[in-house]
């Protein structure tokens, strides 16, 4: 095995076997399935035993609109029988025939005032003496409104009214239609596009953030511990640094492709539903699960008998996805040997890990930049923030994620990708030239200037 | 000669670091090259491992310019020793060993008898971290020479180690030398140097202010002070007068006295070392 390749080895084993690589690539998605599959439905299903009473205070002669309200597993509506209602509660004051009423602890919830204007203002009061739950709101809005619109409609005297209204009421129904390679017809989503270029970008950051973070922690390691003297009397500065950055960058793949794995086995056992709701699974999932995919689609679609899910399945199928991965890999590639260069020379400049804050900043702010570049060209994917930022090499890994999804001309990918690799390239080799002098420089801290004097030399 | 170095300078901008230093380490022996901190030694040795490159001179190894594949045949140990503390100590050694251009199943057969020699055997599969620093300093010295190279540098091996374990690593230094390989020895220890090095070089302020044997280096030094025994116990130190010699001292001093013994006293290489560097 050559030199570099033994450095890679090296630093590629001991990564892998850190307890904190085992947990993180655990952990996360299983709190990914957690936060946006279980969680969710577990929520949901929670719901209180104890039932809630209402009182409900109909001023209208009848009480024709309380009788509306029926109890749910939630609220107890308790009409409160009141002859002269409005006179009587106006005297009383409303708050104190509230706690007359929730008297001796019976636990009132709330109280529910249908004024006697209901049927011209369409108005209700819910009086508690603490927040009301959202519930309840929507429990009240549902019942009165339907009894409320049927009367006005019964009201006009015209046979079939309400059928014409139902008729009349239009919810349009847009479908993205998008011609393939070959102009057929495939369905397209814009939310969905954006999404997939969302989780693409957050990966990026993350991981050009976490494992650059990685090498100048490693380089820092290196040269605080002195064992940087013994390594670089065995090879080239240039083939440590670069054996640390293939390593590492080795241990991100990995740790991707296993991701990729896990959400993809438990996304087929969940089924596509949990996966449209967790996009990463469906940007892990590579080539090598498009079977897992398929299987879970196809059962998917005979359940749901071809329905809403079924156009949720074509518009997840319709996104170019071997055009997105290999575009992601590669921008995913550049970008990080753009920054892990740049974190790696940095690293070699300090002599301890605290003082690498005065470098940090600078590349965090970029970095924080091209991350909210990316959030606002999701406004507009053909804009020109959108464009320009896409093309220069620091944010382009971030920014053009967001626009993949949206077809974007082949030359401007070609171009955004050869800038950026010119870039990368050349940030090393002065990356290099920094380092090699940078990690045998001990005792003070270095400025700007040293490093451009380092480059020179 | 094994290692030869021939005018050699190097700037640091506009700090010369070396001011044609030049240098011979013959094989099977021990070189002391001496200095105070700051005299351009590292900056030497950083050199001969190619770390960094001098501005002019040559650097040969058996009177060829040595090349980059030549540093496989150096065991470099810096003064400042540095080891990866999440790392087993085999999986370390190996790792040096094999960035040295070993086998893995040389290196192995090579590291066990290493780590039988230091009784190090059962500390094979522990963490660097979990070994007291006399032990990792053992290891960073078999990392230094499992590959079995034929040019040795220590700078400053002995810093660090009690007394016990000095002496022990100071035998297998020994050892060495006498199996052939050129040692050169960067110390302030100067007890050290008259017990071990053949030879040595002074560096001070980036040039080089001494060098020859140690013998030699302290003859030249000598303050041609006799150390006289006499019959009746008394001991004492004679200076020698301006222009007289030692034949005609013995023979005066044999008429004062009835002379048991004396003996010429020469500096000590702290003495020499103080001297020059002053």
């Amino acid at each position: 095995m050559s030199r570099i390749g033994i450095i890679i080895k090296r630093e590629y084993l001991q990564m892998v076997a850190k307890k904190s690589f085992i947990v993180t690539t655990l952990l996360v998605p299983i709190l990914t399935i957690v936060v946006c599959g279980v969680l969710p439905v577990m929520l949901s299903n929670v719901k209180s035993d104890e039932k809630k009473t209402v009182a409900v205070v109909d001023l209208n002669p009848g009480a024709p609109f309380a009788s509306v309200l029926a109890d749910t597993d939630e609220y107890i509506f308790n009409n409160v029988e009141m002859a002269d209602g409005a006179q009587t509660m106006a005297e009383a004051g409303l708050h104190d025939f509230y706690a007359s009423q929730n008297d001796g602890g019976s636990g009132l919830y709330a109280l529910i005032v249908i004024p006697a204007d209901f049927e011209q203002t369409a108005r209700v009061n819910i009086y508690s003496d603490k927040s009301v739950a959202m519930s309840l709101e929507n429990t009240v809005n549902g019942s009165l409104r339907g009894i409320l619109r049927d009367q006005r409609i019964a009201s006009y005297g015209i046979d079939c009214l309400a059928t014409i209204i139902r008729n009349c009421d239009v919810r349009l129904d847009v479908r993205n239609v998008k011609w393939n390679a070959k102009g057929e017809e495939t369905l397209s989503s814009a939310d969905l596009s954006m999404i997939i270029g969302l989780v693409l970008a957050m990966m990026t950051y993350m991981f050009v953030m976490m494992y650059g973070a990685m090498i100048m922690s490693g380089v820092v390691e290196e040269k605080a511990n002195r064992i940087v003297e013994v390594i670089v009397s065995t090879c080239k500065p240039i083939e440590l640094m670069l054996g640390k950055i293939i390593g590492v960058a080795l241990v991100g793949f990995t740790q991707l492709a296993l991701w990729g794995v896990i959400l993809s086995v438990v996304g087929a056992a969940f089924g596509i539903g949990s996966m449209v709701s967790n996009p990463s699974a469906i940007a892990g999932m590579a080539g090598a699960d498009q079977a897992a995919l398929d299987a879970s689609v196809q059962a998917l679609d005979q359940a749901a008998g071809g329905g809403s899910l079924g156009r949720i399945v074509q518009m997840v199928l319709s996104i170019n996805f071997p055009l997105i991965i290999g575009c992601f890999l590669l921008y995913f590639a550049g970008g990080y040997l753009l920054y892990a260069s740049v974190f790696a020379a940095f690293g070699s400049a300090v002599d301890q890990q605290s003082d690498t804050s005065q470098f940090m900043g600078p590349v965090m702010m970029v970095m924080v930049f091209a991350l909210y570049a990316a959030m606002f060209s999701m406004e507009n994917p053909d804009g020109p923030l959108a464009f320009w930022c896409s093309m220069i090499p620091f944010t382009s890994p971030i920014v053009m994620m967001i626009r993949l999804p949206y077809d974007i001309p082949f030359w401007q990918l070609a171009s955004s990708l050869a800038i950026l690799f010119a870039t990368a390239f050349l940030i090393l080799w002065l990356s290099a030239r920094i380092y090699r002098t940078g990690i045998l420089m001990y005792g003070r801290k270095f400025t700007w200037k040293d490093i451009l004097r380092w480059i020179k030399q | 000669m094994y290692l030869e170095i021939k005018d050699v300078c190097k700037a640091y901008g506009s700090y010369t670091a070396l001011d044609h230093v030049s240098l011979s380490v013959p094989d099977g022996s021990i070189y002391g090259l001496l200095g105070p901190n700051g005299a351009g030694k590292t900056s030497l040795i950083r050199i001969i491992n190619r770390i960094t490159h001098a501005d002019s001179g040559e650097v040969l190894m058996h009177g060829k310019p040595m090349t980059d594949a030549d540093i496989r045949n150096i065991g470099y140990m810096p003064e400042e020793r540095g080891l990866y503390k999440k790392m087993k100590v085999s999986d370390h050694i190996l790792y040096l060993a094999q960035l040295r251009g070993m086998s893995k199943a040389d290196a192995r057969r090579e590291m066990d008898e290493w780590l039988d020699r230091f009784n190090l055997g059962e500390w094979r599969d522990k963490k660097i971290e979990q070994l007291s620093k006399g032990m990792a300093q053992k290891v960073q010295f078999i990392c230094t020479v499992i590959h079995r190279p034929p040019l040795l540098i220590f700078d400053e091996p002995f810093s660090g180690f009690d007394p016990l374990n000095a002496d022990q690593l100071k035998r297998e230094i020994l050892r060495l030398r006498d199996k052939g390989a050129a040692i050169l020895f960067s110390t302030h220890n100067m007890s050290s140097v008259e017990e071990v090095c053949q030879e040595i070089t002074l560096i001070n302020k980036s040039r080089v202010v001494l060098q020859g044997t140690v013998g030699d280096v302290r003859q030249m030094f000598k303050k041609n002070v006799l150390e006289v025994t006499t019959a009746d116990g008394q001991s004492f130190n004679y200076s020698l007068q301006p222009g007289e010699t030692m034949h005609d001292a013995i023979s005066r001093l044999n008429n004062e006295y009835e002379l048991t013994g004396f003996k010429e006293i020469l500096p000590s290489m702290h003495e020499v070392f103080v001297e020059c560097v002053k």
